[in-house]
């Protein structure tokens, strides 16, 4: 099968991959580059679960052509946690607000957040509500996932 | 996964995809944001042989303002018209349509131009960009032309384009006189949800008071995006009274070609037409500090 070889930064490092044409960005960061955070849910962009960001801005993985990859600074939740291991301010708001529960939405609820708070560091609720409209969650309640992304405003602001 | 079996290109100039799409002949597929045609691809509505994707295309990026009006790049995203303040103040209508479609994750990379060469009946954007008398040029390979977007659309998913023609830029003048503009969509739920119904009136007044141009534009009222023009006949040449706009919401909900399906029933189609016509004029301010004017 024709591969097209692309080249990009994964979490600030440097990654190189074969793909086929039909691969989306999912695939290759889950199952080539075993980076598993990034989920598949619904598969068609309704869902947000495979939400990553790409040259800053969250996308759904699920339908971004792995080759249009190339050349691109791609965020999993992977690369959000600092060197030592110690939690992102947003990864920790949602710990401490109670906003994670089973965990799958979790990864795509944070990006979409760090995407939002990158571009307006102190959001409405509505802001907050709007920028995570493409991310559901089934179990935790989306009034923790706001709480959380507003406390984590608040720190990342301070 | 999408389906298997097609070639992906990476054209770097609008040249170059021309002539890919030629060569490659009908079984290429042009590609933008992906986010239409990947969903096809994986629900096998679509095998193409190939598909030629024109987000590296710079001459369909962007948004360039001119004192006469906007001329969009088709590969300009919905976030892109989202975050444009000077759009949100200018063409109103349009920024609304946009920032209302599927999710941010969706707008990043979902194209303007693609939402029009997807050609849905539902197309926001299309309902937006038709209140503001759009204008397409179409690169053809050998030249362009310029096609209104009211003859842009062929029928449900179908366009004017033909075989390895591109949809270049969009052109929106800007509107000559104080203008009301906003578009609704009617939906079952907040967001990520194509519309039941899609609404959107400019009204622009002439100096002498009058309307001088109306336009009322609808989406999931026919098998295209489309202009109600006898709505719009009723308004223009008259002052805008809140008569006026009743009459020309129910001249409009007669004239949409609204039907039955399962995201939502005729009748209720037609009442939000009515309802929302002199609404979206009355939250424009088309009556703000004007009623002894009337």
């Amino acid at each position: 099968m024709e591969r097209i070889t692309i080249r990009f930064k994964v979490n600030g490092e440097d990654a190189t991959v074969a793909v086929a044409p039909h691969w989306n960005l999912l695939r290759v960061l889950r199952e080539e580059l075993e980076l598993t955070g990034a989920k598949e849910g619904c598969g068609a962009g309704e869902c947000g679960a495979c939400t990553v960001l790409v040259n800053g801005r969250a996308v759904n993985a699920c339908l971004y052509p792995a080759v249009e990859a190339d050349g691109a600074e791609v965020t999993t939740v992977e690369g959000l946690a600092g060197p030592g291991g110690e939690l992102h301010p947003i990864q920790r708001a949602f710990v401490e607000k109670g906003a994670v529960q089973c965990g799958f939405c979790t990864p795509g609820m944070v990006l979409s957040a760090k995407a939002l708070l990158d571009r307006v560091p102190l959001p409405s609720e509505e802001e907050i509500r709007t920028a995570l409209a493409g991310n559901l969650c089934r179990c935790t309640g989306y009034a923790q996932i706001i709480e959380a992304v507003q406390a984590a405003a608040e720190e990342l602001s301070r | 996964m999408a389906a298997k079996g097609f070639s992906y290109h990476r054209p770097t100039s609008l040249g170059e995809a021309l002539a890919l799409l030629a060569d490659l002949g009908p079984g290429a597929v042009p590609v933008a944001g992906a986010t239409d045609v990947w969903v096809n691809l994986r629900a096998g509505k679509l095998a193409p042989e190939a598909l030629v994707s024109l987000r590296n295309v710079p001459e369909l990026s962007g948004l360039r303002k001119t004192e006469h009006g906007l001329v969009l790049g088709a590969c300009v995203t919905h976030a892109e018209v989202e975050d444009d303040l000077w759009v949100a103040e200018h063409f109103p209508a349009l920024h609304q349509a946009c920032s209302g479609v599927g999710s941010r994750q969706v707008r990043n990379v979902a194209t303007v131009g693609g939402n029009l060469c997807n050609a849905a009946p539902s197309a926001d954007s299309a309902v937006g960009l038709l209140l503001y008398d759009a204008e397409c040029r179409i690169e053809t390979g050998t030249g362009h032309r310029d096609v209104p977007l009211t003859e842009f659309f062929a029928g449900p998913n179908r366009t004017v384009l033909g075989p390895g023609e591109v949809l270049a830029e969009i052109r929106l003048p800007l509107p000559a006189g104080r203008t009301f503009a906003g578009y609704r969509k009617i939906t079952r739920r907040k967001a990520v949800e194509l519309p039941m119904i899609g609404i959107g009136a400019r009204v622009t007044l002439g100096t002498d008071g009058r309307v001088a141009e109306a336009r009322i534009a609808l989406g999931v009222a026919g098998p295209t995006p489309l202009r109600v023009r006898k709505a719009e006949e009723r308004l223009e040449g008259e002052p805008l009274t809140r008569e006026a706009a009743a009459e020309a919401a129910e001249i409009a909900a007669q004239e949409a070609k609204v039907r039955d399906s399962w995201r939502g029933e005729a009748w209720y189609r037609r009442e939000m037409i009515r309802v929302w016509i002199p609404r979206i004029l009355d939250e424009a301010g088309a009556w703000e500090g004007r009623e002894g004017e009337l």
